[in-house]
């Protein structure tokens, strides 16, 4: 009997949580992941990167494929160079710190890796050439 | 009096967790989706035109040139090579010349993957090394 009555005094006293704290928290968090949310364009082919063991990290923004026939891809679609320069600035307007990387396949022709890296030096865009640990 | 006491008894609560339930989701949502995507490259820009602030070349130093053509062949000052072989036949001339940088001159029509294992090679025996396009001339 004795526990029945304390149990009811205790549901009476129903000690409601205040939320504001948590839910200041939880929305600052949520703003700093849409901020930070970068959607990477993946080129949307199939690429063999050649091995090296000299490489350094980047967080690249844009990434720019050159396959093994040569094609420039990006964004799952493939482009001529004259068209490259309007895609980057494009790319370079959602993201103006953004940095690019190039990804070669084995067999791509290096002059077409060249040509997309001194465009990007061009305009000024930090750029890497994508390599492969093994 | 009496009515302040009631209006302060109906202020209706708003319910927050229905809204907290979305704001949790889409937090959940985009800390699944921020990929901090991290790759590893190599930097084969040219350095810096620097002008008339170069730092002369040491005395001692020579160019090696290394030219990789259409079909792939590598040669290292003129006498041909090949891709795996490019790092002693370099050592050797830098034997002589132990401040020798490497030249790579490509033609626009040799593979990626060759360039890049070279260029590796170089960078991990600490051999200063540029790469240059072959105008095409024959070189």
């Amino acid at each position: 009997m004795a526990r029945r009555g304390s149990r009811v005094s205790s549901g009476g006293e129903d000690v409601e949580l205040d939320m504001t704290p948590m839910l200041d928290v939880v929305f600052i968090l949520l703003i700093f992941f849409i901020v930070t949310s970068v959607f990477i364009k993946e080129p949307g082919t199939t690429i063999f990167r050649p091995d090296a063991i000299t490489e350094e990290d980047q967080n690249p923004s844009m990434l720019i494929g050159v396959s093994a026939e040569s094609e420039i891809w990006v964004n799952r679609r493939v482009y001529q160079m004259v068209e490259l320069r309007g895609v980057i600035e494009q790319l370079l307007q959602e993201n103006p710190k953004g940095k690019a990387m190039i990804q070669g396949d084995e067999d791509a022709d290096i002059g077409v890796i060249l040509d997309v890296q001194e465009l990007l030096t061009e305009m000024d865009v930090d750029v890497k050439i994508s390599t492969f640990q093994p | 009096m009496r009515r302040r006491t009631r209006h302060d008894e109906d202020q209706a609560e708003v319910n927050m967790t229905p809204m907290l339930d979305i704001v949790f989701i889409l937090l959940i949502f985009f800390i699944v989706t921020a990929t901090f995507l991290s790759e590893e490259g190599l930097d084969m820009r040219p350095p810096p035109d620097c002008g008339d602030e170069c730092p002369p070349p040491p005395p001692d130093a020579t160019v090696i040139l290394v030219q990789v053509d259409e079909e792939d062949n590598v040669f290292v000052n003129q006498v041909r090579s090949d891709v795996d072989r490019v790092l002693s036949a370099v050592n050797r001339y830098r034997a002589e010349a132990p401040s020798s940088p490497v030249l790579i001159t490509v033609s626009d029509e040799a593979s990626h993957g060759v360039i890049v294992q070279i260029w590796d090679e170089m960078k991990a025996n600490e051999v200063p090394v540029s790469l240059s396009r072959d105008d095409g001339n024959g070189g």
